[in-house]
């Protein structure tokens, strides 16, 4: 029945070949559009890793974590009054410097991140490991500590120098690669270097660390209660934050996918529809030779779904390819890939435009009358 | 004497029961179709013969009366029990020839083996013996639009004696085609009724059909006329 079924949809080859491009657009736009919003969510959610069990604190009224804290001013005086709230362990301010940097590609540039070097760890992670070189140490400045994509996207090496501005800096180590673009992504120099790039003498954004993370929501909410000037928000109210942007960004992606995917749908409908019009007096020779109306019904949903499962193949390969593009236009930054998830799920999804698109078709199909099929003219 | 290979008893066929425009297609017809016979009806348009055919290949099911093929009452039959009658007891020849175009006179021919179950190897040695047979063992690859329309219908007769069928239908098997031909394909008919023992009945309005034939059925009205025994010019 299946060599049959590929004979009968090639007899319509250009008609066959535009359904099947209506199949493999909507399915390719699924595999693209999914890959790339799973990618963002990976990306986000390797971010908040980081930030697990730390309160961010951030001037109210700023940009924000996507903002890039632009406007964010916190002082010195700030970070001792918050050091002296209950339950506080410690406090970890940060300045990240933002440039567009010099590569042709997409992405949030080039970020340099200062910190205190003694708490480079709230930066690239508690067990990070060098590829080369050192981490740096208390107090030292001038030196720089880069995430090994960074690194090698911009052949430096230990012993390098690196300029910002006017300033200098000598690279001291590369770490390992661990597949988080915030790290492996990412350079930190001393946060007094920063300040001194930026010309303030104050913090962006600043880590508040209780000594016990079941605390923590109660200690952004004191902050929040307390200080006029600063906003707290812990990972968990984050986490939902983002979740929800993630939760939108797929339903949008999805959302488009489908609807260019049911638009496919309505193609084979369409098709498959015309097909048994144009074969009414076969499809009576057939029963008329001894086909069941269960054999001339699967042989059209056989054949809508060949129609649905090539366009789901292709559509898969193309719309893999054009994430494949993305990735390589993000210089890499961009996590996305096609996940055997969604590839199954994409073809499944083809599968079933296929079978669904077949459905009235074959039934109008096996149910019509031999006799007024065979003098059909 | 003969095994009987198909028997109709009573039927009656009526459109639009019921409605204004009621018609009446066949009246209480009875016949009875044996072994080994070659039979004809004959009628003018409209007389019912087409649709007397339909009943018999079980395309069609009488409002009323009873079709036995093979003694099997398909009266009783579900739909798809009707189609394996159809596959397995009666093999179909059409005016039009109903060959499926795109593909070749030898898969138009596994085709129908296909159907009934044969696996595909099976299926085309048959197809390949069963061409021969009829006279096209060299048009085994051309496709219906490279044939004439007597080669069309040779290939329609093999489908038909694909599944070793009770009997052979015919519906207007030389309608299409010229006198000469018409003839060819009736000598063929012969053929395979005299040597290979097949059971034929051939609906027609070509009197050359009668010259052929054991005997034939002259249906007017829905009715049965008359039968008269045939020529014999041929046999």
């Amino acid at each position: 029945m299946i060599d049959f079924a590929f004979k009968n949809i090639t007899r319509q080859r250009t008609r066959t070949i535009l359904t099947t491009l209506g199949i493999i657009i909507g399915i390719a736009a699924i595999v693209a559009l999914g890959s790339i919003s799973e990618g963002i969510n990976q990306y986000i959610t390797a971010s908040l890793e980081l930030s697990a069990g730390k309160i961010i604190i951030q001037q109210r009224g700023s940009g924000g974590f996507q903002g890039g804290f632009a406007g964010s001013d916190i002082t010195d005086d700030d970070l001792e009054e918050l050091g002296s709230i209950d339950g506080v362990k410690e406090i970890v301010p940060m300045n990240l410097y933002f440039s567009m940097g010099r590569g042709m590609s997409f992405g949030p540039g080039m970020v340099i991140a200062g910190i205190d070097p003694e708490r480079s760890e709230f930066l690239v992670g508690e067990n990070i490991e060098m590829h080369e070189g050192r981490e740096m140490e208390g107090g030292e400045t001038g030196v720089m500590m880069l995430g090994f994509v960074f690194a090698e996207q911009r052949d430096l090496g230990v012993g390098d120098y690196f300029e910002l501005k006017d300033m200098e800096f000598e690279i001291i180590g590369i770490l390992e690669k661990i597949e988080n673009p915030n790290v492996d992504d990412s350079a930190s120099v001393n946060i007094v270097d920063i300040q001194e790039l930026m010309g303030v003498d104050t913090y962006q954004m600043a880590y508040v660390v209780p000594f016990d993370i079941r605390d923590a929501e109660a200690i952004a909410e004191e902050i929040e209660n307390s200080y006029e000037k600063l906003s707290a928000t812990t990972p968990v109210e984050l986490a939902r934050q983002v979740g929800e942007i993630i939760t939108q960004i797929r339903l949008f992606t999805l959302g488009i996918g489908g609807i260019a995917a049911v638009v496919g749908g309505l193609g084979v409908l369409n098709t498959m529809i015309m097909a048994v019009l144009e074969r009414r007096r076969e499809i009576g020779v057939m029963k008329a030779i001894g086909a069941t109306k269960r054999r001339i019904l699967m042989q059209i949903l056989t054949e809508s779904a060949m129609i649905s499962l090539i366009g789901g193949a292709l559509g898969l390969a193309i719309g893999a390819l054009v994430v494949f593009g993305i990735v390589l236009a993000s210089g890499g930054q961009l996590p996305a890939q096609v996940t055997p998830g969604l590839a199954a799920g994409s073809m499944i999804f083809a599968l079933m435009l296929g079978i669904v698109g077949g459905v009235y078709p074959s039934i109008k199909a096996a149910n019509l009358d031999p006799v007024e099929a065979l003098r059909y003219e | 004497m003969s095994e009987t290979v198909l028997e109709v008893q009573d039927i009656v066929k009526t459109y639009n029961q019921g409605l204004p425009n009621e018609i009446k297609v066949l009246k209480e017809v009875s016949m009875k179709i044996n072994k080994g016979d070659f039979v004809s009806i004959v009628g003018p348009s409209g007389s019912g013969k087409t649709t007397l055919l339909d009943i018999i290949g079980c395309l069609m099911r009488p409002t009323s009366g009873g079709v036995f093929v093979d003694g099997v009452d398909v009266k009783e039959l579900g739909d798809s029990e009707l189609a394996n009658i159809r596959g397995n007891k009666i093999g179909f020849v059409f005016q039009q020839y109903n060959l499926i175009q795109t593909i070749t006179a030898q898969e138009n021919v596994e085709i129908a083996l296909r159907i009934m179950g044969k696996s595909k190897g099976d299926a085309k040695k048959r197809a390949k013996e069963l061409l021969e047979l009829v006279g096209l063992g060299k048009r085994l690859n051309n496709k219906p639009s490279q044939m004439s329309g007597g080669e069309q219908q040779r290939v329609a007769i093999a489908r038909a004696l694909a599944n070793n069928p009770s009997i052979i239908l015919g519906d207007e098997p030389t309608g299409n085609l010229d006198t000469k031909t018409g003839e060819k394909i009736l000598n063929l008919l012969k053929k395979l009724n005299n040597e290979n023992g097949y059971t034929i009945v051939v609906v027609s309005h070509d009197p050359n059909v009668t010259e052929y034939v054991d005997y034939t059925i002259h249906i007017r009205d829905g009715e049965i006329e008359k039968t008269t025994n045939g020529t014999t010019t041929n046999k």
